[in-house]
């Protein structure tokens, strides 16, 4: 790849950067979604009644076990045949983040049963409601001990965000390939710029977490890498 | 009337009934020593008595409130009993301060200052004042069964229930625990305590209390137990337990 | 007083005719298909298939929305009613005329076999055993391979799209590319001496548009009656000179200084002229 290539490039950039903000907006739509349910997930299997913790199974089984693209389609195409013709960009968030969402319960679930049983016991000898002594106890230290998965989470759904093109959503990779259309030889070069940028917005987002956990960490309560 | 009463507990796990209809009562201002082999059912009794593990059967009231009926609002009545674990269970990812001030504010729903006020108070009280921004991993055993004393003592308890308060702790550091116990009891605290440490039932508890095997073989005062004990097992169990651990403390 | 009232009445229905009273459709493409389709540098949707469709559009009395889908998702997307019309290039098929309609063809497609420069092979040396030979995925060119020239001995590689078969052609990966002849064509003009043309492949394939299966909403006797005008006018030659020769640069920056004309003027011959003139030397 001669040198010349990267001054042909230059002029693309902003357009991928535009491309990218649309990933950056989907990641955390999805990632936002995919906490909070997941959190939920996790606290139902943990400490629901058994059928209802089955529910919750079956639930974390589905979104893990069926591929991202075909979740991508199920939601953009099958919620509108029942009427509800969500946009492709809602449709990527609502499918990527409930997806995210089985694999953030996981890392919570395992996070919650690390919380030895005296913690839960101590709350509500206190006299913390059950729901109350999840939150104020047993949360704040999964939550902890989750950090370091979740970054892993994180690094792997911001690349899952290029797949929201396959129902229509132009972020980056779509922005790559309307230049690509106008000129092919720039395929790799703009495929490489790609790939910094994502090198370069994972890196910034690790480090921001690394930061909150360093940050929130509390003695006797590190989470392991 | 007697502060808590409990009557004809029973409870078992699958085959084995660990209590088998205990019956004992407690005044306002006493200390009562639990004693016995392990096994036999003691720290299910206290747990129990605040339904941290639910009885089979049986009743448990505190003043006229019945704490075993459905209709009982158990986290009032727990607010109202303080408990002291074997192993602590500090909550980890907080300082002693909100350790001792986490019940105030989200169980008694204090005010900040109120509650920080308070929860100092109780960290003097066991001589951990300086010890308030520390987190659990960063204190001793014996400090944090120290902290964890005042987390008790901060709700006003009108009982606090100890279940082997010193067993997880090097023998060093058993001391500094019984003597916080010591004075509470002298300060007219009303305490239930699993122990066999002798030299602190001897020396503090108002009555003995001896359980084997799911029931009460015998109860009375210090002097009774150690010296004419009724059933000739006491007189056995306390002499193997005395050599055992020493009544010197 | 009365006079004015029923001017303002007027005019108030005038205007609702024109913001309102036009029905929309949604036209699904996927806008990276050069020069039937694809985004300019400054981001604007042009091409072949985009114009014609907005040229159809304002004969017609219609509104249309353009929307960037990716190819494989327009026959579902049309088939859930996500969108009206497709106008991707896409060739007529009896398995897509299963699950939807297609207008009578506009467009008559043949496969070009794209090789190495110089390396000396033609149509029946690429067609021979032994051969690995590319196309991108789902499009005419791979199926013709699969029919026609696996069961002679040929391996057919596939690509998500057309630029990575080019580069592991250039690589020496595959022996050739199959694909429609516009756009090896161009492929062609910009790796100058890099490939060329070994043949072209009469598969009488041809374009249409398509719409949903029994056509619901009526397009397409309006896409037909709408293609004939533009014949008629001369709008659709002076599209085809346009499009199929020039540089997409120079497309663009006509296409930039003509739309107006067709967008807010909505006049197709005057805009098509703009076009050619800009583009002649």
């Amino acid at each position: 790849m001669d040198l010349s290539v990267w001054t042909e490039v230059a002029p693309h950039v902003p357009v991928l950067l535009r491309g990218l903000l649309v990933n950056i907006q989907l990641l955390l739509g999805l990632i936002s979604l995919g906490l909070v349910v997941g959190v939920v997930t996790a606290l139902i299997e943990v400490y629901a009644p058994r059928p209802v913790g089955i529910v919750a199974g079956a639930y974390t089984w589905f979104f893990r076990g069926v591929p991202e693209i075909v979740l991508l389609f199920l939601f953009y195409f099958g919620l509108s045949q029942f009427g509800v013709p969500v946009s492709a960009f809602f449709a990527a968030v609502l499918a990527l983040g409930l997806r995210s969402s089985a694999y953030q319960a996981q890392i919570f679930r395992g996070a919650f049963q690390s919380i030895p049983h005296g913690q839960m016991m101590a709350a509500r000898a206190l006299g913390l409601g059950r729901l109350r002594a999840i939150v104020h106890v047993v949360l704040p230290q999964a939550l902890r001990l989750s950090l370091a998965g979740w970054s892993n989470e994180f690094s792997s759904v911001l690349k899952d965000t290029t797949l929201a093109w396959g129902i229509g959503v132009v972020e980056i990779m779509r922005q790559a390939s309307y230049i690509r259309a106008r000129n092919f030889t720039l395929t790799l070069p703009i495929y490489v710029t790609v790939a910094l940028m994502f090198l370069v917005l994972t890196y910034v987002g690790n480090l921001a977490i690394g930061l909150a956990e360093r940050k929130l960490r509390v003695p006797g309560l590190e989470g392991q890498r | 009337m007697a502060l808590l009463r409990v009557e004809n507990l029973h409870k078992r796990y699958g085959h084995e009934e660990v209590l088998k209809g205990v019956t004992l009562a407690q005044d306002a201002g006493e200390t009562k020593v639990v004693i016995g082999p392990s096994g036999t059912g003691k720290s299910t009794l206290l747990r129990c008595i605040n339904r941290l593990t639910e009885p089979d059967q049986g009743r448990v009231w505190l003043e006229d409130t019945e704490i075993t009926s459905r209709r009982t609002d158990i986290n009032r009545v727990r607010a109202k009993i303080g408990f002291v674990f074997q192993d602590f269970n500090l909550f980890t990812h907080l300082t002693s301060l909100d350790n001792v001030r986490l019940g105030l504010m989200k169980v008694r729903g204090m005010p900040r200052a109120a509650a920080t006020g308070r929860a100092m108070a109780e960290l003097e009280r066991v001589g951990l004042a300086a010890k308030a921004n520390a987190y659990p991993a960063q204190l001793s055993g014996g400090q944090q069964q120290r902290v964890s004393i005042a987390r008790a003592l901060a709700m006003d308890p009108k009982l606090i229930l100890f279940d082997e308060p010193t067993s997880a702790l090097d023998p060093e550091l058993i001391g500094e625990v019984l003597s916080v116990m010591i004075q509470l009891a002298r300060d007219g605290m009303t305490m239930i305590v699993v122990t066999h440490e002798m030299g602190f039932a001897r020396s503090v508890a108002d009555e003995i209390v001896f359980m084997e095997g799911g029931v009460i073989v015998e109860q009375g005062t210090p002097d009774k137990m150690f010296r004419s004990p009724e059933v000739p097992r006491t007189g056995e169990f306390l002499r193997k337990i005395s050599d055992l651990y020493g009544e010197s403390r | 007083m009365k006079v004015v009232g029923v001017a303002v009445l007027m005019a108030v229905l005038l205007a609702g005719c024109l913001a309102l009273g036009q029905p929309k459709y949604i036209v699904l493409s996927d806008i990276a298909w050069a020069p039937f389709e694809w985004v300019s540098e400054k981001g604007a949707y042009l091409g072949f298939d985009l114009d014609v469709m907005r040229a159809i559009a304002i004969l017609e009395g219609f509104e249309i929305e353009l929307r960037d889908t990716p190819f494989d998702s327009i026959i579902p997307a049309i088939i859930a009613g996500r969108g009206d019309i497709g106008a991707s290039g896409f060739t007529i098929t009896e398995e897509r005329a299963l699950v939807i309609n297609f207008s009578e063809a506009y467009w008559d497609s043949n496969q070009a076999v794209v090789v190495r420069a110089g390396s000396g092979l033609d149509l029946d040396m690429v067609a021979s055993p032994g051969r690995l030979v590319g196309a991108q995925r789902g499009t005419t060119g791979s199926f013709w391979i699969e029919d026609e020239w696996v069961p002679l001995g040929v391996t057919l590689v596939e690509y998500e799209t057309y630029p990575e078969a080019i580069l592991d052609l250039l690589a020496g990966r595959i022996d050739g590319i199959v694909q429609d002849v516009d756009p090896s064509k161009m492929a062609v003009l910009q790796y100058k001496g890099q490939i060329e043309i070994a043949g072209v492949v009469d598969t009488g394939e041809q374009f249409g548009f398509l719409v949903a299966k029994d056509d619901p909403k009526e397009l397409l006797p309006r896409i037909h009656r709408g293609v004939a005008t533009l014949k008629d006018l001369g709008v659709w030659d002076l599209l085809i000179e346009a499009y199929f020769g020039p540089s997409l640069g120079a497309i663009e920056s006509a296409w930039e200084k003509c739309i107006d004309i067709l967008l807010v003027d909505r006049d197709p011959l005057r805009y098509a002229q703009c076009l050619t003139a800009e583009l002649r030397p």
